[in-house]
């Protein structure tokens, strides 16, 4: 064996070159991970953006047509309405109260949700926006704390 | 041969093993020097962004859940000065659509302020001009030649939330408004500021896409549900006004509350403004009483104090219902001659004819016999001179006066009795009197009925303010009122419903004197007697037709009683009896 490589060393030549070369193929298999996955973060980042823009404009245009609504039956509104459809106040003496067994009383609104409360803590882990560099440095930073 | 090229390669070797050395070398020279710190900084600087989340305004509802304040969409219109390409076309577009001056937008767009590169042209523009002039950028841009830009490239919207009333006028008075700068002013928004704008957030946005950041839900501030009824308060202010013309008052007020709870269902007044156009505000008010009189304003109450003078007597045990006296129509007190109303003597009264014909001697008579003491301890006690901290902003305490005070003096004894010489708010009278019709106990005025966080509601329970007369003495002034408006045939009986009150007319002081043409009318009744679930307040300031509250605010309760059963559902006596009977 010894031998063989001492008549051609062409062949150490070679192996230093096809180590070389794997090194450059790791690096750039490596490289197009890490090109991969900036890009897909990148767009992840870009549609979440998006998603933040659909929900506020979604929010916006909620809060719009709550308050048109309001506005669309406002008591002023609604009593232009009443007298142009042909109803008018009606008088003391013209009401009839009807005994109506299990009727209840209208209570006050209730604007009570059954959606979980709004949070207000960021609650995303370190592992979703560390870097390995970061990682590494907050490793290291804790073993010298420890030490 | 070979030799000479492993030389030249060993060479090469050599030479790039160096300049990889020299390299690692200088970065390792240039991460440690003094300007590497400095870059550093620099990049943290660069590194993150601190962002400022504000939440949005919680909105104002009425009891039934009709909003009474909410937000609508407004835009911020600028330009991106480094990106202008037609100053005029936009220019030209602005001040088409915002009605703003042409010349003044180009010069300002040619000219800019050294050192910015984006400009506020407008803001709190309507949604739909916004929108126009978005379309406007589009079809212009749309039309442009392949790979050039449109004509209004440079313009720029940002859509922000402003506060919205969707009442307009409506109830004004009670919730008050929001500025630009998002600060309330008056009523609810004032009172309540804090908890309807909510807390901002700050939060450090990485610039590094890697970084996965969170926005942050801010919680939307606390939503308010008022007790306030709408349709109440619409046929409060409606009734109002037409009673200002009909009987030719200044102003006037007309506060409905459940003297079981103190919660406010009405508050109406006749000087009101569109909050969506709050910059009107000084063209509408002299001064900030103006705004809501029914808890600002103090005025000297007149005959309607009667009620809490004869409380004090009878629960001092001064006099009974039975308890009879000689009027003469005047009477002598602190070197004051007093008369009553109509100057006139009523002979021998019990303290039943004393209230049905409101006598002023008779009051005087029965402080005299009480005692200054005993008398101001229970007005006191009634709340004169305090905060009845009603939840609005911009209550005034009112005054009374009493022995010690340097500007006391023993007529005042006389005069306090049936309402003269004393400030007090409409707010005041009807904390104070709803003892009387809540079996002894007051309420605390209020118009906050609930309050939604995180999408819970949180009830707000009543709160009392003491019981200064006890239940018998409420329920015997109760039952002395109700007799009193009945045997008078008061314009302010309600058909089918049994009320009880008191009308007041108090002469007004012009120039240190008291004008006798001049007044406040007053009346304060409640109903149904014997399970009060209504107290109204009725003020007319300074009527024409005549002085007298009894021919002008007592028809207008009346009035506002039978428009309240209605729309509260309470039934007539003999019904809502039989419904009892039938529980």
């Amino acid at each position: 064996m010894i031998h063989a490589y001492r008549i051609a060393p062409w062949r150490i030549q070679r192996q230093w070159i096809g180590n070389a070369l794997l090194a450059v193929v790791v690096l750039a298999m490596v490289a197009a991970l890490y090109l991969n996955i900036t890009s897909q973060t990148a767009v992840a980042g870009r549609e979440i953006q998006e998603l933040n823009n659909t929900i506020i404009l979604s929010q916006q245009a909620s809060s719009d047509l709550h308050t048109e609504l309001a506005s669309l039956t406002s008591a002023t509104a609604m009593e232009t309405r009443a007298l142009a459809l042909g109803f008018r106040p009606i008088e003391p003496n013209e009401v009839e109260y009807l005994v109506v067994p299990g009727y209840v009383k209208p209570q006050p609104v209730n604007l009570s949700s059954e959606s979980l409360p709004q949070l207000s803590m960021l609650t995303i882990p370190p592992e979703y926006n560390q870097s390995l560099l970061d990682w590494l440095d907050e490793r290291i930073v804790t073993s010298r704390g420890f030490q | 041969m070979r030799q000479q090229y492993a030389l030249r390669s060993q060479v090469l070797a050599g030479v790039m093993a160096f300049v990889a050395l020299a390299i690692i070398v200088q970065m390792t020279r240039i991460q440690n020097s003094v300007e590497a710190d400095v870059f550093r900084q620099q990049s943290e600087n660069y590194a993150y962004e601190l962002k400022t989340f504000y939440p949005n305004r919680g909105e104002i509802y009425d009891r039934n859940g009709r909003l009474l304040a909410g937000q609508t969409t407004v835009y911020e219109i600028g330009v991106d000065l480094r990106n202008v390409r037609d100053a005029h076309a936009i220019a030209f577009a602005i001040s088409r659509e915002l009605e703003m001056n042409y010349d003044e937008i180009l010069g300002v767009l040619n000219d800019p302020p050294e050192g910015i590169a984006y400009m506020v042209i407008a803001d709190f523009v309507e949604a739909q001009k916004a929108l126009n002039l978005q379309s406007l950028k589009k079809a212009l841009q749309d039309q442009a030649p392949s790979g050039s830009y449109g004509g209004l490239t440079g313009l720029q919207f940002n859509a922000h939330p402003q506060r919205s009333y969707p009442e307009n006028t409506l109830a004004s008075n009670i919730i008050g408004f929001v500025n630009r700068e998002g600060k309330g002013y008056f009523g609810v928004e004032e009172n309540y500021d804090n908890l309807l704008a909510g807390n901002s957030m700050q939060v450090l946005i990485p610039a590094d896409p890697n970084k996965a950041f969170e926005i942050p839900k801010v919680p939307d501030g606390t939503t308010l549900i008022l007790t306030i009824n709408r349709d109440l308060q619409a046929a409060a202010e409606k009734l109002l006004d037409e009673s200002l013309g009909e009987y030719g008052a200044r102003e006037g007020v007309i506060v409905i509350m459940d003297p079981r709870n103190g919660e406010l269902l009405a508050v109406a007044t006749s000087r009101r403004m569109d909050l969506n156009k709050f910059w009107n505000y000084n063209t509408i008010y002299d001064n900030a009483t103006d705004f809501n009189p029914p808890i600002s304003k103090t005025y000297e109450p007149g005959s309607v104090l009667k009620v809490l003078t004869m409380a004090a007597a009878l629960d001092s045990g001064t006099v009974t219902p039975n308890t009879t006296y000689l009027d003469t129509g005047s009477i002598l007190i602190g070197g004051v001659t007093i008369q009553n109303w109509d100057r006139n003597p009523w002979g021998v009264q019990n303290m039943l004819g004393c209230l049905q014909h409101s006598l002023n001697v008779c009051m005087v008579s029965i402080t005299s016999q009480m005692g200054a003491n005993t008398f101001y301890g229970y007005m006191d006690s009634f709340g004169f001179g305090h905060l009845s901290n009603v939840d609005l902003a911009g209550e005034s305490a009112g005054r009374l006066k009493v022995p010690g005070d340097s500007d006391w003096y023993p007529v005042d004894l006389g005069t306090n009795s049936f309402g003269q010489g004393v400030a007090v708010t409409p707010i005041q009278m009807l904390a104070a009197v709803s003892a009387v019709a809540n079996d002894g106990r007051m309420v605390t005025p209020h118009v906050l009925y609930a309050m939604v966080r995180d999408g819970r509601q949180y009830n707000v329970p009543p709160q009392y303010a003491g019981s200064p007369i006890s239940e018998a003495t409420a329920r015997t002034l109760n039952e002395m009122l109700a007799i009193s408006l009945e045997a008078e045939a008061s314009e302010a009986l309600v058909p089918g419903y049994r009320i009880a009150g008191k009308t007041g007319t108090a002469e007004i002081p012009v120039n240190g004197f008291y004008s006798s043409f001049e007044t406040n009318a007053s009346f304060i009744g409640w109903g149904p007697a014997d399970e009060p679930q209504f107290m109204i307040y009725v003020w007319l300031e300074k009527p024409t037709t005549s002085p007298w509250g009894s021919e002008t605010a007592a028809p207008v309760f009346s009035e506002m009683a039978q428009k309240t059963v209605i729309l509260l559902n309470i039934p007539p006596d003999n019904i809502r009896q039989q419904l009892r009977a039938l529980k």
